[in-house]
């Protein structure tokens, strides 16, 4: 779509391949949407690595199975932990528990699909480093149900699947990945970008909603 | 246009957490600071050297064989189990009693918790699930705090607690928090307890808010007027919160031993001990500033630069920049605004426009002290400030009129005024002329109209230009120009 530079010609002459590339870009284009989501916007996720490896299996399952699976695996995790509640064991123990009773509904959620169908026919083709990308997502979750509460811990988690959707968004259109391919420029300005946002001292919107009660018109204080 | 000046002004008064992390938490607060605040164990180490009270440490669990052998019996029945490093209010469980004759411990809501249960809990705090980063962590098993009593009747079960804002060695902001049913008895905002601001100049209550319980909404805030889920409900405003003083000022010590610039204290009221502190933060949140209906930026930007001399000091001008709020309710109910004795007061210019005071900010202005008399009638103004306003040539033109120094009795000073008033006023800028005891003496001095801002209300006030050498401030407001104000006689030089 666009002539290719020079340097990646040239990057990807020299051992790297044009897959590997793309993936970094990505990294570099999510990673710069979480902290846009925190900074500006104020939106809570789990860290920066949850949204990044979200965005980047989604673009390898496609929007549609990439939900499903993750809703798979918020259920079955809430599932197991409530249930493993009731049992005293070792927190690594219960974690382990959960993802081993998460790998055999994985596996029934399969074979679902392939009795059923359920408008997921093509989940076989979906690469499994995708599918554990996305049930790590479980660890986040209960971690911070753990610490926190469910309320905080779905918030947060709802917050972290919407900046993911965004950078899939992004990340998956052509038309951008192709352009910052062929114009490596853009990762410097990225990064620069970044370090604006990380000086900045301005409200973040949400902070609008949050205090709006705490102000009150009083001029000259 | 409006939206934009309502956005700036927002952004100037409140403070954010991308301002509060870069210009306070990042500078103000060292890492070694940091590291005591976020260590209950220092913390307590270094408020015990400054004889400020924290709950008493029953055991300290460092290691799974400490907890092994553990003498439960040792225990008192009701006890706090915390991790060291925990944050927000995670992993701390209180235990209100013991079960006769077994080994099973009752928590506020009810439920128990036998010994195994608890050694699986302190056993999570020391592989570190509720702490801080990843690490390892030490158990604290420590006393019960038990409620002040005046205070206990607005809480549902757990303990409130009072959190002051320190920043400069100047307490800047409070708030009340009171645990209800839906926190479980914790006093933590996130959690659903109630926050109640209080005005830091009397340690009275003033708004109250919690956390919205809707789940979409459950990181914004919702004002309330009175407890929500207790047996009878109560009106959470006009609390006097018990040793406000007292309060204050460990706050403040508390900050000096931390060394940290800006800093939340965590103090408690224990009915037998008297105050006791909870703990210190490094990285305080900002509900504060819904409790109080009033931005922590401005407040902390006001005090940014004053150098405080000591403890008492500090206090003294958190009191007087940042009291108030109770003087607000105060006119909210009889419709009368407060003036402290000693007021700020803005003097316009002689050649402000007077139809566009309002308007502009940055009409020429000058802020002074004005001192408000009730034995006076009409205000005053000192002549050297009239001069500085634009009123030089009236006094040159009042000077001019050979008007005798001083008069033996007040008729006469009034029949000259009524005898030559006309003149006078007709060719100066003297709007009236008036009798007053001056340095002893009865004096006629020229009377001006100048626009004057009192308590953000702009108004042309009658002031009789006075020469007089123990005058106290460059203004006096007079009874004429205080009616539907009450006077605070508290607040004096």
């Amino acid at each position: 779509m666009f002539e290719t530079s020079a340097l990646t010609e040239w990057i990807i002459g020299h051992g790297i391949s044009q897959m590997v590339l793309e993936i970094l870009i990505s990294l570099c284009i999510v990673a710069t949407i979480v902290s846009v989501a925190r900074y500006i916007f104020g939106s809570k996720t789990y860290g920066i690595y949850a949204p990044i490896l979200l965005a980047i299996s989604y673009s390898y399952t496609g929007l549609k199975y990439g939900l499903a699976i993750t809703l798979l695996v918020i259920l079955t995790s809430l599932l197991s932990f409530s249930i493993l509640k009731r049992i005293r064991m070792h927190y690594i123990t219960r974690i382990a528990t959960n993802y081993i009773i998460l790998s055999i509904i994985l596996v029934g959620f399969f074979l679902l699909i392939d009795s059923f169908g359920l408008g997921l026919d093509k989940m076989s083709n979906i690469p499994p480093l995708a599918f554990i990308s996305i049930a790590a997502l479980s660890d986040f979750f209960i971690k911070q149900y753990i610490k926190k509460s469910l309320v905080g811990s779905l918030m947060t988690l709802l917050s972290t699947i919407l900046v993911a959707i965004l950078g899939w968004f992004i990340i998956s259109r052509e038309i951008i990945s192709d352009y910052v391919l062929n114009n490596l420029w853009i990762i410097p300005l990225l990064a620069f970008v970044n370090i604006l946002l990380g000086m900045f001292k301005g409200l973040r919107i949400k902070d609008y909603f949050r205090f709006r009660f705490a102000s009150r018109d009083e001029n000259d204080k | 246009m409006k939206m934009i000046n309502e956005i700036i002004r927002f952004n100037k008064e409140i403070l954010g957490l991308n301002r509060r992390n870069q210009e306070y938490v990042r500078p103000f607060n060292s890492p070694s600071s940091k590291a005591i605040a976020d260590n209950k164990i220092y913390t307590k180490r270094i408020l015990k050297k400054e004889l400020i009270q924290t709950p008493e440490v029953y055991k300290l669990i460092r290691t799974k064989k400490q907890l092994e052998f553990l003498d439960w019996d040792s225990l008192p029945k009701s006890f706090v189990i915390k991790p060291n490093q925990g944050t927000g209010g995670n992993g701390i469980i209180v235990f209100y009693g013991k079960k006769k004759g077994k080994s099973e411990w009752i928590r506020p809501n009810g439920t128990t918790m036998d010994q195994r249960d608890i050694i699986l809990h302190i056993e999570n705090i020391l592989e570190g699930r509720f702490s801080m980063g990843t690490k390892n962590d030490i158990a604290i098993i420590e006393e019960r705090i038990k409620t002040d009593p005046l205070l206990k009747q607005y809480s549902y079960k757990g303990v409130p607690d009072i959190r002051i804002i320190c920043f400069n060695q100047v307490p800047v902001m409070a708030m009340l928090r009171l645990p209800t049913k839906r926190s479980n008895g914790t006093a933590n905002l996130h959690s659903g307890a109630i926050c109640t601001g209080i005005d830091i100049g009397t340690g009275i209550t003033t708004y109250s808010m919690h956390m919205k319980s809707n789940f979409l909404l459950s990181d914004t805030y919702e004002l309330i007027d009175s407890t929500v889920d207790l047996k009878e409900n109560k009106a959470l405003s006009g609390i006097q919160i018990p040793f406000w003083n007292d309060l204050l000022e460990i706050a403040l010590k508390c900050q000096k031993s931390s060394g940290l610039g800006y800093i939340g204290v965590d103090i408690a009221i224990d009915a037998e001990k008297g105050p006791v502190v909870f703990e210190i933060n490094a990285r305080p949140g900002l509900g504060i500033q819904v409790a109080n209906q009033a931005g922590l930026r401005w407040r902390l930007e006001k005090i940014k630069d004053i150098k405080i001399k000591s403890i008492k000091h500090g206090i003294r001008i958190a009191k007087n920049l940042f009291g108030g709020e109770i003087e607000e309710n105060i006119e909210a109910i009889s419709g009368r605004k407060v003036l402290n004795i000693t007021e700020k007061v803005y003097v316009y210019d002689k050649s402000a426009d007077i139809s566009k005071l309002e308007k502009y900010k940055d009409t020429k202005r000058e802020q002074v002290k004005a001192f408000m008399d009730t034995g006076v009638l009409t205000s005053r103004i000192d002549s050297k400030l009239a001069n500085r306003i634009g009123y030089m040539n009236a006094h040159k033109q009042f000077a001019k009129l050979e008007i005798p120094k001083r008069f033996e009795t007040f008729k006469d000073a009034q029949e000259y005024i009524d005898k030559s008033e006309n003149e006078v006023c007709n060719n100066t800028e003297i709007k009236r002329l008036a009798k007053i005891v001056e340095d002893g003496e009865i004096r006629v001095r020229p009377v001006f109209d100048i626009p004057i801002k009192v308590s953000d209300k702009i108004k042309i006030t009658e002031f009789i230009s006075t020469q007089s050498s123990d005058i106290l401030c460059p203004i006096t407001i007079g009874r004429s120009d205080l009616t539907g104000y009450l006077i605070d006689t508290s607040n004096t030089f």
